[in-house]
């Protein structure tokens, strides 16, 4: 088991490597990073020209990902625009953990990700957290019930739940409870962002402020999780050794549990396996509508401005993730089922 | 059914809250000289807070609360000294009669929030990082180009001497414009780290600059989430707020829910549509303010790139009164707001001719000057032609612009109404990272890739500078690539009074020059206006005292009190 880790993690660096080439020429493609500059009008074209030699920007691309992989400290910048490189290079690149400095805040990535990597992780895991028991609960009971009335009502509901874009559910709820039941005087909650400003940043502050955009994410996962975890319970209830079970006397319970759940949670395992990495990446429409400071933001906000050192640095995280999670998934799937055996 | 198991969980989750909420009721009270908490949502989240290194508007208006500089400009657009004793002019010898030496007299009551004496060092220290090779900042104007040298003639006079008379001083020196490099820099903070770093791109005091000029201080940045501003006691003018939370709100539909909801007492960048639907709630006020940008047609007349037709005058007027602006502001705007506009000034007050009139809708007119022009439709398919050295040639224009989902449908309209008096027309849209790009960038106008090109801009605002726009040795082109004139006009009458206008240190001389200038460039129409484009901001009716301005929006924060 532990070989098969450590081969698994050796793996994954070429394969991260290539991903960081295949990354770096996409990133080509986002724009020019001092088009804007985020200014109402276009900065004066010898600052552009000033600022791509003094960022780099003006080197060919292979250079720039050299900088970006090994840093450029054996490289001379031409600061003053004279055309000969005067003063050396400061950064040190990913391979020895510099990832660079956000072309926009001009801060470290890792910096500028540390600050939102918290709050991606309070709402995505929050959210599917419930999105796990919930679906599992509806799905295993709905699949108990096949056909019950509480089945067909489930079916029905999570179609509609399935079928509602993101954005149109999160305004919605946030019209419904934040501006209308104050409206009305009703117990409200409130419109964006994390806390409240006279009250400060409490557990309770946010707690109430994480209560639509998580069920906004919730609504619209459940409703498709629930049916997976249906339809794979119910192929497995049909199975011979389920029979079997009930045949030796085995309380219901125990034979749901253990014997029917065990089996049917595998592809969902699988679902869940691929799903946790891109918590990270955080949940891109709802953190915008409900102003939440998340992963999701801080990859559009920088998208914008073709700041691809940031860009870099959260894709190479959930890529990093990825090969993590599968890694888990593959180990929990020999848990499950002792037929599979890693070697 | 859905709903009623939609609701049954979010009731139960509302209990939950409202139990939590009772619980946690606000202890502390606040101090008794301030209180209250003024709260901002803004759509995009400042980049940077040293002047230095950001352009963003965003970030420039805070400064309104945390680093006053030597003015400001009320809601009129007038100066109001803030560190500055008095505003610098000729009369009070602030100004020196070549025009190239500014003196201003600082007052030396300032201190910086941490009380250490504000001095003119503080402004030449600034001068020297922003001309620095060792800092990366946004941009050097105007001080590269026009400042000769900054000096401290004592700790509380400051003297600028420029290259040649630069007339656009007020906005664009030391001024409290949110345009990068204005402000100044505490040289006690930030000098050691330029000594022990080597630059200041990655100074602390760049994203928490805790001290600074103003009715407020910085206090706190969450990234992505919000900025608290705080009383500063110190100032010269204190402030009746506590505090200021800057809220970050990204999405339109959602800012307005929170500005419906009452979350938030200023929200910005609102659009005309929205108006309505704010103020019907009768607890919010909807504010235009303009900061100059005006929407507008600019029209390329070089002959190495347009369509021959542009080189025409009565073509171009032609033009003019071929589109139906007064229908399509009505239409897809609200009238009110966002009027038809007729110069590149009217934003700009008071640099505007109030004397000249949009050219009306008059498609009849315009077919003459076409027929006379010898435009005229010979095939029969609706575009009009003529023959160029044996060549027929169709009118059909490239009405370019970016892809703002508002103006691809006035795109579509202006297409239509073309159509009616035979001119055709080629619809381009680029995205907006490519639509301004220099020459050597691909940039669709800097290369004359067009004949029509829509967007909105602005000279340096509150002044009206933008003279290079205009000037025949910047026309852009491959041996010029940097040159900022990408409509090809040329004409030395314009030329003449453009370079004469920015040496002209009187502001009443100056404005008649700018009439002349428009009075030329509506007669050759070189540019079309088409609406006006003022700021939207909401304003709950619980702050109050908040005079916006278009340059500084914020300039009286702290004469602002909220009711509780």
């Amino acid at each position: 088991m532990v070989n098969y880790i450590v081969r698994r993690l050796v793996q994954a660096i070429p394969q991260l490597l290539i991903i960081s080439i295949i990354l770096f020429a996409l990133m080509q493609a986002f724009g020019d990073p001092v088009a804007t500059l985020g200014a109402r009008t276009p900065p004066k074209p010898a600052d552009k020209e000033r600022l791509r030699r003094m960022l780099g920007l003006d080197q060919p691309v292979p250079v720039q990902y050299l900088v970006w992989l090994a840093g450029n400290d054996w490289l001379k910048i031409d600061s003053d625009g004279d055309g000969v490189g005067d003063t050396p290079g400061t950064r040190r690149g990913v391979l020895r953990g510099d990832w660079g400095t956000s072309l926009v805040t001009r801060r470290p990535v890792t910096e500028v990700i540390a600050d939102r990597l918290p709050n991606t992780l309070l709402l995505t895991g929050v959210a599917e957290i419930i999105i796990i028991v919930t679906s599992l609960l509806v799905g295993v009971y709905s699949a108990i019930r096949q056909y019950s009335l509480f089945d067909n009502l489930i079916t029905t509901t999570s179609f509609v739940g399935y079928s509602m874009p993101v954005f149109w559910l999160a305004l919605m709820l946030m019209y419904l409870f934040a501006v209308n039941f104050k409206r009305w005087g009703l117990p409200y909650l409130p419109t964006v962002g994390m806390f409240d400003p006279a009250t400060g940043k409490t557990p309770a502050e946010v707690i109430k402020h994480m209560i639509l955009p998580v069920a906004t994410l919730a609504i619209i996962s459940i409703a498709g999780y629930s049916r997976y975890v249906r339809s794979t319970m119910l192929e497995v209830l049909h199975q011979d050794y389920i029979r079997t079970a009930r045949a030796k006397g085995l309380r219901e319970w125990a034979v749901i549990m253990r014997h029917a759940l065990k089996n049917a949670s595998l592809p969902f395992v699988t679902l869940i396996g691929l799903d946790l990495p891109f918590l990270l990446a955080g949940a891109v429409v709802t953190e915008r509508i409900f102003a939440w400071p998340g992963m999701g933001r801080l990859f559009i906000d920088h998208t914008q401005r073709s700041d691809f050192p940031v860009l870099m640095g959260i894709l190479m995280l959930i890529s990093a993730a990825v090969v993590i999670f599968q890694l888990i998934t593959d180990v929990t799937y020999s848990f499950l089922d002792p037929r599979i055996r890693l070697e | 059914m859905k709903r009623s198991h939609q609701f049954m969980t979010l009731a139960s989750l509302l209990v939950a809250a409202s139990l939590v909420l009772a619980a946690c009721q606000p202890a502390t009270p606040p101090p008794p000289t301030f209180s209250g908490t003024a709260t901002i949502t803004f759509v995009q989240e400042p980049d940077n807070l040293n002047p230095l290194y950001t352009t963003m508007f965003f970030s420039g208006i805070t400064r309104d609360f945390w680093l006053k500089a030597l003015w400001s400009f009320d809601d009129n657009n007038q100066p109001i000294p803030e560190i500055a004793a008095e505003i610098p002019s000729a009369a009070n010898g602030g100004l020196s009669a070549d025009g190239k030496t500014l003196t201003v007299k600082l007052r030396d009551d300032v201190t910086w929030s941490d009380g250490q004496p504000l001095t003119a060092d503080d402004f030449v220290f600034t001068y020297e990082m922003i001309v620095s090779d060792k800092n990366v900042v946004q941009t050097r104007y105007p001080y590269e180009d026009y400042v000769a040298s900054v000096e401290a003639k004592d700790p509380h006079t400051l003297v600028v001497h420029f290259k040649e008379p630069f007339a656009a001083w007020l906005t664009n020196i030391f001024s409290g414009s949110p345009s990068a490099g204005q402000g100044v820099l505490p040289k006690h903070i930030l000098q050691p780290v330029f000594e022990k770093e080597g630059t200041l791109d990655n100074a602390a005091w760049n994203r928490a600059p805790t001290v600074g000029l103003g009715p407020f201080v910085f206090t706190e940045w969450e990234s992505g989430s919000h900025i608290i501003f705080t009383a500063n006691p110190k100032w010269i003018r204190p402030p009746k707020l506590e505090q200021i939370f800057v809220r970050i709100v990204p999405d339109d539909a959602a800012q307005e829910a929170a500005i419906l909801a009452g979350d938030t007492d200023i929200g910005v960048f609102l659009s005309s549509d929205q108006i309505e639907k704010l103020e019907a709630g009768g607890t919010v006020d909807v504010m235009a303010v303009s900061s100059g940008y005006d929407e507008g047609w600019f029209l390329n007349v070089n002959p190495e790139t347009t369509h021959p037709a542009m080189l025409d005058v009565n073509v171009r007027k032609a033009i003019a009164l071929a589109t139906d602006r007064f229908t399509i502001v009505k239409d897809l705007l609200v009238e009110e707001v966002n009027p038809v506009n007729t110069t590149f000034w009217d934003g700009t007050a008071p640099y505007g001719d109030p004397s000249l009139k949009p050219y009306p809708y008059d498609p009849e007119q315009a077919k003459q000057l076409l027929d006379a022009a010898g435009w005229t439709d010979s095939d029969g398919d609706g575009v009009r032609d003529k023959m160029i050295d044996g060549q027929k040639v169709d009118l059909k224009l490239r009405y370019i612009t970016n892809d703002r989902e508002l103006r691809k449908n006035v795109q579509a309209v202006v297409q239509q109404q073309w159509a009616l008096v035979g001119i055709g027309a080629e619809l381009v849209n680029y995205s907006s990272d490519v639509y301004w790009n220099g020459y050597n960038d691909d940039g669709p106008q800097a290369q004359g890739l067009y004949e029509v090109a829509e967007y909105s801009s602005v000279g340096s605002f509150p002044d009206p500078e933008i003279s290079s726009n205009w000037l025949c040795d910047q026309i852009s082109s491959a041996d010029n690539p940097d040159g900022a004139n990408w409509q090809g006009y040329c004409n030395p009458q314009l030329d003449e009074l453009l370079k004469k206008q920015a040496t002209t240190l009187d502001r009443d001389v100056r404005i008649q020059l700018y009439y002349q200038i428009q009075k030329i460039m509506y007669d050759e129409v070189i540019y079309i206006g088409i609406w006006k484009d003022p700021d939207l901001w909401s304003v709950n009716k619980r702050l109050q005292g908040a005079k916006l301005s278009g340059a500084t929006p914020f300039w009286n924060g702290h004469e602002w009190a909220v009711s509780p």
